[in-house]
């Protein structure tokens, strides 16, 4: 696995976004990175990826779920992957700010969520897998 | 309530009283009857001589008043309604009363008959019983209307005057007895008889005159006083509901259920169609709709943003009115009165909520009749939005305080997180090989940053938890369920040390109250105190159990190197750590065992301490079923 899929990687946190890209390409996974939800989504526009690595809060502090939503109503980007890389504990931010509230729930598109500081080896095993699983899916749906 | 029937329930209330007098008029006949046998029998006693006609006149008066008793017990609406006779009028009808009237007539009249007899028969106008019909007076006054008060005083003085009469007259003498010839003469001198008789009825009439006066200045009292307990009974059922919305706000951690509760109870207090609250935009130019309750969805689309300029009422409100009634026929203050018409609503209700000065929304009570609200329902009003106004203001700066504290972590953290990752980089090597020296500087750098971060999170965990104004709404969780899905990550840990670990956990544990982030702040804490400080090869044992009150015991022994007696009661204080812990790992916050505590105030849990240094300690919490 590995080698032709392209990811996003969408955080305001420059060096943090070197990084994955270092993690990434040690895979030969393309990687692309956006500095903003909007800045984010245009890319998105420009070509479908893969799979996205979204942070939460950037150029606000609900940047990222703001483009999480977005792309969950549109039927072209509903499918995309998505991993949340948030500075929040998990359990914090579901039990946080109820500004959260409303987008977790039934309508929650992400398809994980993990917690920074990021772990190399923990990034690529959960990146193989939902891309094993999307893969998957898409190949039923498609037969 | 209509006024018609409040009328006739006020009456009803008064009339109750004639009805409770009827029976107490019939014991009172019963003792009557009594003493004036007595009283017969004493004559006997002193003058052996039985006054014969009394005696029959007595028990006359025992007989129809065993014939009233009867009546009585077929008229009785207490006895019918199986009820005290302190219980509410309400049930008698109006029809009944004209009965209860008649039989109390019937009573007096024939009491009265029976006072004239007994007169005649014991000295006439001279009799000292003539002085009962003071009593007799009284009675009436107490019992009908005050024109039939008037009326059997008239009745008593024509038939004192009756009995002067017969006296003077050929029918003379009376049948006298034993004061005939020692007490008064029965055959006074006429002059004497009707001084005698003159004085006795202006007796009789001032004393109608008194007691219907002082009847009717006690009923209006009455009356005052039943309008006014009626007005307080009404004002703390509304107090008590008020009391209730303000405790079920108090509960509310997010702002939309509080008001959706405020509006829900408010609606819900006044008995109105609907409620509900707007609350200004940051331009301070819109009203947007939080809450509603009893508003039709298109009513509230067609409202979704209300510009204040062209809303005369709601400007009204936030140019600083203490309230406005809007009344649908002036048609002024609305700009578009058919929509509102539409909905059913006839006048409305504006207040402000503000805190101090400020006002930041606006708190509307709609009617379905026009002009429903009464001055004192403004004030309640005014009170309710108040009330309201501060509970959406605490909650707000206390989720406002905790999102703060969040960010400021968040921001805290950021930087963190990006020079671990980095750190990472460099130590799994996918920038090339280091040597040792350099790997361990790397790792050590990273040991300590990840050290900062667990102090920001421990600290930020502890910040929130005393921030909430609410504790946790706590509902019923299994420790063992809560236990399992943490402990394989306790497990990777002990490996990782070779630490043995091992959970015992008895069956059909009884479920405790707390909430499953609770408990996950407990169990990880202690655990990973156990496993933090006990050095390889050692184990730890974490045991749950049924205590003996029916709560469960939870118990974490570890075989590390113990605590020093004289850290024991510091053991609980922020950023504490005994000198031993410190030595062995550079990792601690000096924050877990705080969390703990805390979490165990909250859980009403206790914990317990022992140790012994370099064999172990064991930490045992008891937390209530």
């Amino acid at each position: 696995m590995g080698g032709v899929a392209d990811i996003l990687v969408i955080d305001d946190d420059k060096d943090l976004v070197e990084s994955m890209r270092i993690i990434l390409e040690s895979r030969q996974y393309g990687v692309r990175v956006a500095y903003n939800g909007k800045q984010g989504y245009e890319k998105i526009e420009a070509k479908i990826p893969d799979l996205i690595i979204l942070d939460v809060m950037m150029a606000t502090d609900t940047d990222g779920f703001d483009l999480a939503y977005k792309l969950k109503h549109q039927p072209e980007h509903q499918n995309i992957p998505i991993i949340m890389a948030t500075s929040f504990p998990q359990k914090m931010a579901e039990e946080g700010p109820e500004k959260f509230q409303h987008i977790l729930g039934e309508s929650w598109p992400i398809s994980h969520f993990i917690e920074k500081p990021i772990d190399p080896e923990d990034l690529l095993i959960v990146i193989e897998k939902i891309l094993t699983e999307h893969k998957m899916e898409t190949t039923q749906l498609s037969a | 309530m209509q006024p018609g029937y409040a009328l006739v329930k006020e009456q009803l209330f008064f009339r109750k009283e004639l009805i409770e007098r009827l029976p107490w008029l019939i014991r009172l006949r019963w003792a009557v009857v009594a003493f004036g046998f007595a009283g017969c029998g004493a004559v006997y006693l002193f003058r052996q001589w039985l006054p014969l006609p009394l005696m029959v006149l007595l028990s006359g008066v025992l007989c129809y008043n065993l014939l009233f008793l009867l009546i009585w017990r077929r008229l009785s609406p207490f006895k019918s309604q199986g009820m005290h006779s302190d219980s509410d009028p309400s049930f008698i009808r109006t029809q009944d009363i004209l009965r209860f009237n008649v039989f109390a007539h019937a009573q007096i009249s024939l009491d009265l008959f029976a006072l004239c007899l007994a007169i005649w028969y014991s000295g006439g106008i001279c009799s000292p019983l003539a002085l009962f019909v003071i009593f007799h007076i009284i009675l009436t006054g107490i019992l009908l209307p005050p024109v039939s008060c008037y009326l059997y005083g008239v009745l008593v003085s024509l038939a004192l005057g009756g009995l002067v009469w017969l006296q003077q007259g050929a029918h003379s003498p009376t049948f006298p007895f034993w004061f005939q010839d020692v007490i008064l003469p029965h055959d006074g001198n006429p002059v004497e008889i009707i001084v005698r008789y003159a004085a006795l009825a202006t007796a009789v009439l001032i004393t109608a005159f008194l007691v219907t006066t002082l009847k009717l200045s006690l009923r209006t009292k009455g009356r005052e006083l039943l309008r006014l307990s009626k007005a307080l009974d009404a004002s703390n059922t509304k107090l008590t509901a008020l009391y209730e919305m303000v405790k079920e706000m108090g509960i509310c951690t997010e702002s939309k259920a509080l008001m959706d509760s405020a509006t829900r109870r408010a609606a819900g207090i006044m008995g109105v169609k609907a409620c509900s609250i707007k609350l200004l935009d940051e331009q301070q130019q819109k009203l947007r709709f939080a809450s509603t309750y009893g508003l039709s969805e298109d009513y509230i689309q067609s409202k979704e943003s209300i510009d204040i300029q062209k809303s005369p009422i709601n400007r009204k409100i936030i140019d600083g009115a203490v309230y406005a009634i809007g009344h649908i026929e002036e048609r002024d203050y609305f700009a578009y009165p058919e929509d509102i018409r539409k909905e059913g609503i006839a006048s409305l209700i504006c207040l402000p909520l503000r805190v101090e000065k400020r006002v930041f929304g606006v708190f509307c009570v709609y009617s379905e009749a026009a002009a429903s609200f009464t001055e004192s329902d403004v004030q309640f009003f005014m009170l309710m939005a108040d009330l309201t106004a501060l509970e959406i203001e605490k909650l707000n700066m206390q989720l406002n305080r905790i999102w703060f504290l969040q960010k400021a972590a968040h921001q805290l953290r950021s930087p963190l997180h990006a020079v671990i990752s980095m750190l990472k980089i460099l130590q799994k090597g996918y920038l090339g090989a280091m040597n040792v020296k350099q790997e361990d500087t790397v790792l050590r750098c990273e040991k300590r940053l990840e050290l900062l971060d667990g102090q920001v999170n421990d600290l930020l965990s502890l910040s929130i938890r005393r921030t909430a104004l609410n504790p946790d709404a706590l509902h019923r969780v299994h420790i063992p369920e809560v236990l399992r899905v943490l402990s394989s990550l306790f497990e990777s840990q002990a490996r990782a040390r070779t630490i043995d670990i091992i959970f015992r956990i008895d069956e059909n544990l009884p479920a405790v109250m707390a909430t499953d982030r609770l408990l996950d702040d407990l169990l990880t804490n202690l655990i990973s105190n156990a496993l933090k400080y006990t050095p390889p090869g050692g184990k730890v044992t974490v045991c749950l159990t049924r205590n003996e009150a029916g709560g469960i015991r939870l118990e974490v022994t570890d075989t590390g190197i113990g605590i020093p007696e004289q850290d024991f009661s510091r053991l609980f204080s922020e950023f504490y750590r005994a000198e031993n812990a410190k030595d062995f790992s550079e990792n601690g916050t000096g924050l877990g065992l705080v969390i703990v505590k805390e979490t165990l105030d909250q859980l009403k849990g206790t914990i317990s301490v022992s140790s012994r240094i370099g064999e172990g300690s064991t930490f045992v919490c008891l937390l209530p079923a």
